[in-house]
Parts: C-alpha cells; structure tokens; sequence
C-alpha cells in the first residue's frame, strides 16, 4: 500500500511538473509563431516585388532581362574608356555584370560556421566578421570584379571621374536604390522605420563625415581618410570626394567607400531628430546598435543577430542589383572548438567550412582516408567535397623569416642569400604542413597579376650555402665547428636567435628543421618563442637577430610600408629589419604615383627581383587551407531546402566564392 | 541563530571587498596600456604608427579609456600632487635617444597622456618657462591630450547644454596649442616656426579654463574617489557597467547565458550526489569486500581520466554520423532546432537525449571524491561510541546507519557543497566548449578572450557573491545539522 501511494504521488508530482513546464514554454513559442508569420511576410513581400519587377519587364517587353542565363546579360563591351582601368577625366567604369546570375538556381538555406561579431556596425567595430557582414548587407561605391580583380566596375555608382590630377573624385549615385526596412520597423513605435527611403550622395558624405569627426570613437579609419580636403553631396545623386594630394591608395578607399543610413542615425528611437553636434557623440552609444540592428543597401538584410552567437540573412526583396543565389544564410558560432567543428559538419547542421580543417585534421580525415565520405583523390567526387584554397578572407597570407639587418652577420646580402640556400622549404611544407602550402618567393601574392612569375626560388643546397658563406668570409677559422667572421675589428661566431610567437604550434617545428640544417654547416640557430607584447618590444626595440612573422597580401601592391627606407629607423615601422634601398625607395615612391596599369605591373616587377635579390626576410610559405563542403542535401532529417549540391552554387554569386576565393577556377 | 548569523553576514562584507579588489587587481594588470591598444590597431604586427595616425587615434583611444576608467590610477590618486619638477623629469624620460628602449620610452610617454586635468597645470607652468624650451613641444602636446575630455552619451544626460558645449569647443581647442617638435637620438627640438604664439595662446587657455583645471579644489577628494577602482564599483553597483566590445550592459549579456548553464549545473550537482552518497554509505557498509575494492578503483580510474578527453572521445565515438548510419547522440545544444514544437514530453524526453552525454562527463569526475568523503566519514561515524550505544540498544543496523550516521556524517558533505553554487554560475567551459552549448563558461572565455574586462568583472561579481551565499547556506546548515555550533552562539 505504502510503495502505490509512493508511485501515485510519483505519477502527480510528474504530470505537475510537465504541466508546469508546459505553462513555462507558451510565451517562447507565442513568439516564434510571431516569428514565423513575421518570415512569411518577408516572403510575401519578396514575392509581390519579384511579380511586380515580372509585370514591369512584361509591360515594357524585356523578358528576357529577367532570368538572365550565361552571358546574356552582360553590358555593353567596354568601348574602350569603360575598361575598368582608372585614368582622368572620363567615366572608366565597366557596366555592372550580372551575368552569372540564374533565377532558376535561386533558394535554399546555407549554414556555415563563423562567429558572428559582436557588433555590426562596421565603423565602430572593424572585425573581419564585422566586415564579412557588410560585404552582405552593404555595397560599395564600385567594385572589383573576381574574375579581373584589378578592374573597377559599377556598383552603387554609375560613373566616376577622376580630375584635379587624381585629386578629385566626381560620382553619379545610382537612382531608386532603397534602403532595407530593419526588422525593428514591425515592433510597436519604431513604425516611423517602415517606410521606403532612397539612397543618396548624403549617405555616403555621412558615412565620412562620421569617421572623420574628432567625437566617433573609430580610430582604426581614421588614419586613411585623414588627407581627405572634403568629401560633399553637391545633389541628391552627385559626390564630390577631393584627396589633398596625389595617390594610388586614395583610389581604393574612395571608389571603396561604403553608404550610412543617415536617416536612422541622425535620429532618437521614437523618430525625432538628434540636434546635429549631439549625433556624433551619441553615434558611439546608438539605440540602433544597442537594438542589434544595421541596415544597408546590399543584397542581403539582417534576420536575426545575437553578438558572438548566431547571425542569419535573408535576401534583400528589394536589392536593385543581382544578388547571391541562397534565399538564406545562417552563421553559427556557437560551435568553436575544432572537433567539435568537425563534427558539425559531418552531422550535416552546417555545409561548409572554410579554413577550418587544421593541417592534423586534413591528414587524419582526409590523406589517411579517415573519413571516407571524403574522396582522397578527387576532391569533387565523394560526397563531400574539399579543395585547397588560397589564403584567408580573399587575401594570400604569406610567412617569412626577416632578418635584423642592423646585426654585423646579416649585413651582406650573399648571407642572406645562403641562409636561404640551407632552408629546406618543400621538406617543411611536406613534413609541417602536409603539404598544405606554396613557396613565398617574394613579397607579392602569387596570384596577383603583378607577381613576377619569373623569380626562380633557391633551391635547397647546403654545399652551395657554405660555399656562399665563405664567399662572404664566414668559416670556421677558430675549428670550434661554428663559422666566424671579424666584422669591425670583433669576431662574430654565427648564431642568432629567431623570435616567434610562441602559441604558434608550427614555428618551433619548422625552426628545429631549419636548426638541423643550419648546424651542418656550422651556423647556430636558437628558437626564442615570446608572447606577444614581449614579441612587440622586440620588435620596438630591434632586439632582435630573425623574427618570423606573416602578412596578409591583397591582390594590389603598395610596398612603402614594409620595405621604404623612410621607415627603417622609425619606431613602430612595419620595416622593422631595417630594409634599405635606393631603387627600391624610387620605385616604391613611383608606384604610388602610377595609375597606368602595365606601367606599374613593371615597376612591381623590378622591386620584386631587387628585394628577392636581397633577401631581407627568408620567403617561406603562402598559406593554403582546406576547403570542405556536403555535395549532397544536408541529411535526410534537414527538412530545409538547400541547393542540389553546393559546387553547383560555386560561382561567382555565391558567397563562398565571394568572401575568399577570388582567384576560383570553377566549374572545370 | 540570529545572531550567528548576522554574525556571519557581517564578515561578508570584509571578504566580498577583498575579493573584488583582487579581481580589480587582477584586470587592471592584464589590461593593455594605451600604448598597446594603439599599437594593435595601428596594423597589427608593426604597422606604421605614423604621426598623423596617431594625433586623431590616440583622442579616441584616451576616449575610451576615460569611458572605462582605464585612465585613472587604480587604488590612490595622488596626481594632484604632481610637482612640475616630476613632470619635467618624465617629460625628459620620454625623449629618445642612444640605448633608450623604444617600448618603454612609448609607455612612458602615453601613460603621461592619460593623466588627465591634473596636469594641466604643471604643464602650462612648464610651458610658460623659457628655460625649458626643449621641453615645449612634448609638453603641448601631452597638455592637449590631458585636457581632453570628450563627451559621452551619458555626458549627454548629465551636463547642461552649456557644459556640453563649452567642452566641445575646448576639446577642438586643445588641437591647436600643440607646439610642433621632433624626437630623434639627439632628444626634443621644436621645429614650430609659431611656437611664441602657441605658447601665448597655452598662456590664454589656462588663464580661462584654471577653473576646469584647478588642483586645490578637487586633488583632495580625488586621492580615493577619483579612481578606477571607485569607478568600476560605482558602475557596478549601479548596474551601469558597459561591455564596450559588445555594445551592451554587462548584466544584459551575463542574464542571457546564465539559465542554461545553471540548469545543467545544477542537474549535474544533483545527479552526482544522489549518486555519491548512496554509494560512498555502500562501500563504508562492505567495507574491505571485493565489491568496495572494485567500487574504489574504477572511481580512481574514473577520476584519473580528464574531463576533456573524455568528452571528445564521445563526441567521436557517440555523436558522429557516418557513412552507415546516424549517430546515437546529438553532438550539440541541449535542445533539437524544432524543439519549441514539440509536447512537453517529447520536449522533456529530448532534453534528455541532448543532456545526457554533457551531464556524465560534468559528473563522472566528482562521483570519486564525494563519495569517497562519504565513505570515508560513514566510517568514522560507524566506529564512534554512540554507534556502538546504539547498536548495543538492539537498533537495527538500517536505523543505526540512516538515523543515527548519516547525520552526522553529512558536516562535511555540507561543507563540499558550499562551493557548488558558486560552480553552478561558472559553468563548466570544457563541456561547453565541446557540446557546443552557448552557456557562461564559454561566455568567460570569449570575454577573455577579447579582453572585455567590464564583462568579466561583471560575471567574477556574481560568481562571488553566489560563492557567499553558498557559504552563508552552509553555515546555517552546520548550525542545523550540529547542535554545538548553535549552542556556542546561543
């Protein structure tokens, strides 16, 4: 009797609690169903515009402009002026491309894995996730096509000219571009948002304007737009950018530039207007960020944004341009730990990962066949599919060892030379990183147009290194087995210590390798890892003999950074090993001076064998990751649509393509 | 037992303090100087910090330090004191020159920026003496940099439309009193052909904003209440405490991550003791049978085994579709993506699923030492005389252990659990990070990681004050389970 009253009181505290669960979890799913019709509108919307823009073309009988398929819609060939190539005084702008664009491919769901930031907007916060998101919610003035990188197309500008010697920069803004309604607009006293509002040229002055105020706390802009004379709407649909003086780099920042909706930013969250000196004061703090909101003009709007957690999109109903083909895009950044990225994966919750499979990972899953969905040999075939990609965020990462020239054993290049001899490059990058890189032979990315492909790369000989080295006057004149040389009335023994960062795993494997090598003809290397700010005082105070390092390169070239002489012996310079040439100073200085395209593919081309001659940092490895991706539906269980198969999405209107692989061969 | 504990309650307060200013201590030690967080964003791995940078950054920079209290000197704020003496002296260590450390000759130079109004004063003065002309140029400098104090939107609230404006204009004002100089091997020359002007315009400026300014008025009350740790404990006590990497009050972020976490923590707790106890009674009953010997070395074995190796090997081995077929478990969240669908049961029943493996490998570990502790008093306990009393009365050997042991035994046990809730706050970052589950261990760690030290002092706070109250908790429990402690506080 007493053990049935026990299981009766059981059974009641049971259901109690399932009753009281059941009451816990009504508000949450009240408003997912809000949610939910809240999406259905969305698509709603999207479908009404998508009909109109259908009724419109019918009406004036441009059907076909509609589903572009292959090459159908590209513009006009460029006339000559219209070549993309920057010069004076004429509109060089090549008409917007929307000819890899196919309607009928349009649909799905794409979930990958990035920690979304946390914050968007992007002059506060200049992230590389914050930046990702703005390539998707935002465009720029005008655009790099990612098949001829080095040309400028139409985007949210029509034309531009050039005038006042590269000085003044004239835009013609795209008319009846709108700005995206935020998913604010539909909650209670925020209606004054749900309104259609027009992109102008003052969205793009205000976008300066707010970096260029002493009040907005982002200083990370403000060194590149600091020779800016004015940047003023003299219309609606006209921008006047005027640099003070003459650059290349200028080109770039301001055929780059980027609207702000003014409209939201210039006002208090019930509607009314900020007086004008308090808004860049309040920028800093804005109830519009606070809200996780942002709007742009781009193809893709916000959904739902939880910093650090969760970031979704949907397609833009009103985008005026061609946008990617997934109707969705889902990042998820709760799954941080690698394994457990890995698994994700497999699982099927996301269908990409970029750069995430670490060089252990690419050997056990995929060299050692450990996964088997992966195909060894052909990256398309199984299904999943994989394929090495270049570099990060669509720039090539290049690692290098750079040498303290100001050390007497450094000072001649035949030194650097040889230490470049006995670094056995292709061992390091098979036995490291499986193979998961290229030779560095310079300072320019291999896959810009103005690498110079003609640069053979030494090749590893140690017998040819000593004999260098004792070109140099670098033997062993004591027979302690390390070489020596009297520099300067001092005899130097030739050892150096080579500093990293030491929560790097790779540098003190490849560095051993590099000590074995280097102890066979009597040169002493010794690994000092540091942490960074320790890294950084090294580097302040030249303290240091070699210092491996890495830098992200872009397609483009602009060397007086890392190797004018002018920063040699400037604290904090980027030309920390003291680099000085005089020819490479004059082509430097040169190159910021050239507009004309081959002119400046040569005078890149002659720095490059000048430093590649002398050899201030030892070039090792251009990175390369792995790219993976589901070929198939993600699982049986995922109910959401996704394209037939990825790769078939790979073109240049899908994000993935977009966001890094500039330089992707596809469909091949 | 009021008075015990009030007693108790008020020797919080001591210990609450300390610890907050450990944890101060602590952040204020990891934070970076000015000088470092202009160098991060100057470009990175030795960017050019070129002069023209630096003059617009670093006012945004000195910003946001004087948002967060960054700028102010931690425990005692003796600027106020400053001597022109001691002012020339550091202005001098700042000036390059043969074997100076360029890193150190930077901090110097930026954390003398940060010093704010105080120096002002000692600056014009230097300023104003031709015999320090060599000194004019860093000086100006530093002076605009320490007179600047730009507006923040609370400022917006707070000061009157007037103020705002008078700051803003002197804020645009300090600019222009800058003495332009080099710093090369040789030390500081001025290379500014309007320097006797500037120098009268620094005169006039001073004149007018000695007020702002003034030293003898404010250097008293700041020596303690103009300082960061004032600072940090006036925004957290008034909730107002900003993370600024994440545009959002503190206690916002923290309110949103701590349910998951201390539902699974507190299931954990619960599960390892329902566990522990009974078997830790078990093995102090058989004590010496194979069955305890057997018990004792797979919880050793258990306990041996880290928590994160484990987890992976599940994750691989229990959560990972293959080519044939499904995994058996969910490799991560604690809930199915449509879960806010289901019935309640089906709902309870999928928290299960989900839960199950992230509770086991929270648990495994603590079975070991709790019932061991258990085993280990039980024991004591059985040994004692009153057992023996009690047993010789006839008591049954259930009564002795359950009524008479147990109690007792359990002293300890309450004293492991004063630090459970503390536990429960913090979460536990391995299982989170494996099991991906967005809980407060791995908000700690994204915190630390973008160094965001309102955030992390914010969650320290709680977990403190939680650790408090679960002490508190225990001390009353004492007092209920042992009649000597109440006896002695009558």
């Amino acid at each position: 009797m007493n053990a049935f009253k026990i299981a009766l009181l059981a059974v009641v505290a049971v259901l109690l609690l399932i009753q009281v669960i059941d009451r816990a979890r009504e508000p949450a799913q009240l408003q997912g169903v809000k949610a939910s019709v809240d999406q259905l509108t969305v698509a709603i919307q999207q479908q009404v515009q998508e009909t109109r823009k259908l009724a419109r073309a019918l009406e004036s009988g441009r059907v076909s402009a509609i589903a572009p398929t292959g090459t159908a819609a590209v513009a006009a060939a460029p006339d000559g002026a219209k070549d993309g190539k920057p010069k004076e005084g004429v509109n060089f702008l090549q008409p917007y491309d929307s000819s890899a664009y196919h309607a009928d491919q349009v649909g799905g769901t794409l979930r990958y894995l990035e920690i979304p930031p946390t914050s968007v907007n992007y002059l506060l916060e200049n992230g590389s996730s914050t930046a990702d998101t703005y390539d998707l919610i935002n465009d720029t003035l005008c655009t790099n096509h990612p098949a001829h990188p080095l040309d400028w197309y139409e985007s949210l500008a029509t034309s531009v000219v050039i005038t006042d010697d590269y000085k003044t920069y004239t835009f013609t803004i795209r008319k009846g571009v709108m700005w995206q309604k935020p998913p604010l607009a539909k909650r209670k006293g925020y209606e004054w948002l749900d309104k259609d509002v027009e992109l102008t040229a003052k969205d793009f002055a205000f976008w300066l304007e707010m970096i260029r105020d002493p009040n907005v706390q982002c200083p990370q802009w403000k060194g590149y737009y600091e020779s800016i004379v004015d940047a003023v709407a003299v219309d609606d649909y006209t921008f006047r950018v005027r640099w003070s003086k003459k650059e290349y780099t200028n080109l770039d920042m301001t055929l780059g530039l980027r609207p702000l909706a003014r409209h939201v930013y210039t006002r208090f969250a019930d509607g009314s207007p900020i007086p004008a000196e308090q808004v860049p004061v309040i920028f800093n703090k804005h109830w519009f960020d606070e809200e996780k909101q942002h709007i742009g003009v781009g193809m893709y709007q916000i959904e739902v944004f939880e910093p650090s957690k969760t970031l979704s999109f949907v397609l833009n109903p009103a985008y005026w341009g061609v946008p990617y083909h997934f109707r969705r895009l889902e990042w998820d950044g709760v799954t941080k730990q690698p394994d457990a990225k890995l698994v994700a994966f497999k699982n099927g919750q996301v269908q990409e990962m970029d750069s995430l499979l670490t060089p252990s990972q690419y050997k056990a899953e995929i060299l050692d066949g450990g996964e088997p969905r992966f195909d060894q040999k052909n990256g398309r075939a199984g299904p999943f599919g994989w394929e090495r990609v270049h570099g990060l965020e669509g720039r090539s990462l290049y690692y290098y060892i750079g040498w303290n020239l100001r050390r007497p054993q450094f000072r001649d290049k035949r030194v650097r030379q040889a230490l470049a001899y006995a670094f056995p490059k292709q061992r390091i990058l098979k036995e490291v990183y499986f193979g998961l890189g290229t030779p560095q032979v310079g300072p320019v990315n291999p896959d810009s147009d103005y690498f110079d492909k003609s640069l053979v790369d030494f090749a590893y000989d140690l017998a040819k290194a000593k004999a260098v080295l004792a070109e140099a006057g670098f033997v062993d004149h004591d027979g302690d087995g390390w070489i020596d040389q009297v520099i300067d009335g001092k005899k130097v023994d030739f050892r150096f210590r080579a500093s990293y960062y030491g929560a790097n795993p790779n540098w003190p494997k490849v560095l051993s390798v590099y000590k074995d090598s280097l102890q066979q003809i009597g040169i002493e290397l010794v690994p000092d890892p540091a942490e960074d700010n320790e890294l950084r005082r090294r580097m302040d105070d030249k303290d240091f003999d070699g210092l491996c390092g890495g830098w992200l390169s872009g397609l483009n070239v602009d060397f007086q950074q890392i190797w004018h002489s002018k920063f040699a012996n400037e604290p904090k310079s980027s030309n920390y090993p003291g680099f000085a040439n005089k020819r490479a100073d004059e082509l430097a200085d040169k190159l910021r001076l050239t507009f004309d395209e081959p002119e400046r593919i040569a005078i890149a081309k002659e720095f490059q064998r000048i430093v590649f001659d002398e050899q201030p940092y030892l070039f090792f490895r251009n990175a390369e990751n792995i790219f993976i991706w589901h070929n198939r539906k993600a699982s049986d269980n995922d109910q959401s649509e996704v394209l037939e198969g990825v790769t078939e999405g790979l073109d240049r209107y899908h994000p993935l393509y977009n966001r890094t692989k500039l330089l992707w061969h596809l469909r091949n | 037992m009021i008075a015990y504990i009030l007693r108790r309650l008020l020797w919080m307060i001591p210990t609450f303090l300390g610890i907050l200013m450990i944890t101060f201590g602590v952040m204020r030690l990891q934070s970076n100087s000015l000088s470092q967080e202009m160098e991060k964003a100057s470009g990175g791995e030795g960017g050019v910090m070129d002069a023209k940078l630096m003059a617009t950054g670093v006012e945004n920079y000195l910003a946001r330090f004087r948002s967060t209290g960054l700028d102010l000197p931690a425990l005692v704020n003796l600027r106020g004191f400053t001597t022109k003496e001691k002012v020339v002296d550091k202005l001098r260590r700042t000036a390059r020159g043969p074997g100076v450390s360029e890193h150190r000759r930077n901090r110097l130079e930026t954390d003398l920026w940060l010093e704010g109004h105080f120096l002002v004063e000692p600056l014009a003065q230097i300023i104003a003496d031709d015999a320090l002309a060599e000194l004019h140029g860093p000086a100006s400098l530093a002076l605009s940099l320490c007179a600047y104090y730009p507006l923040n939107p609370d400022d917006l609230k707070r000061l009157s439309q007037e103020e705002q404006r008078r700051r803003q204009t002197r804020n645009f004002e300090v600019r222009s009193l800058r003495i332009d100089y080099v710093n090369t091997e040789k030390g500081f020359s001025t290379t500014d052909t309007d320097g006797a002007k500037k120098r009268a315009t620094v005169a006039e400026f001073w004149k007018r904003n000695a007020d702002s300014f003034s030293r003898s008025s404010q250097r008293w009350g700041a020596i303690l209440g103009e300082t960061g740790f004032c600072e940090v404990m006036g925004k957290l006590f008034t909730g107002n405490l900003f993370s600024v990497k994440r545009k959002e009050y503190v206690f916002n972020v923290i309110s949103d991550r701590w349910k998951v976490s201390f539902t699974i923590n507190l299931l954990s707790i619960i599960i390892a003791w329902c566990i522990s106890v009974p078997l830790g009674i078990r093995s102090a009953r058989r004590i010496g049978t194979i069955e305890d010997q057997v018990t004792t070395n797979a919880l050793f074995l258990l306990w041996s085994l880290p928590s994160f190796f484990i987890g992976t090997l599940l994750l691989h081995h229990l959560c990972t579709d293959t080519a044939s077929g499904r995994a058996w478990f969910p490799n991560r969240g604690l809930s199915s993506q449509d879960a806010l669908w289901m019935s309640t049961p089906r709902y309870l029943l999928d928290l299960a699923w989900h839960g199950f493996l992230p509770l086991s490998v929270l648990c495994y570990a603590s079975f070991t030492s709790l019932s061991r502790y258990m085993r280990a008093d039980m024991l004591e306990q059985l040994r004692s005389d009153y057992v023996r009393t009690a047993r010789a009365k006839g008591a049954d050997e259930d009564h002795v252990v359950y009524r008479h042991a147990l109690r007792n035994s359990m002293v300890t046990m309450i004293t492991l659990g004063a630090g459970l809730l503390s536990e429960l706050f913090g979460g536990f970052v391995i299982v989170e990070y494996i099991f991906s589950i967005p809980g407060l261990g791995s908000l700690l760690v994204e915190a630390a990681r973008e160094q965001d030290a309102p955030l992390i002092m914010g969650s320290t706070v709680i977990s403190v004050g939680l650790l408090l109250v679960g002490i508190l908790i225990a001390d009353v429990l004492y007092a209920v389970v042992d009649p000597r402690v109440r006896s002695r506080y009558g």
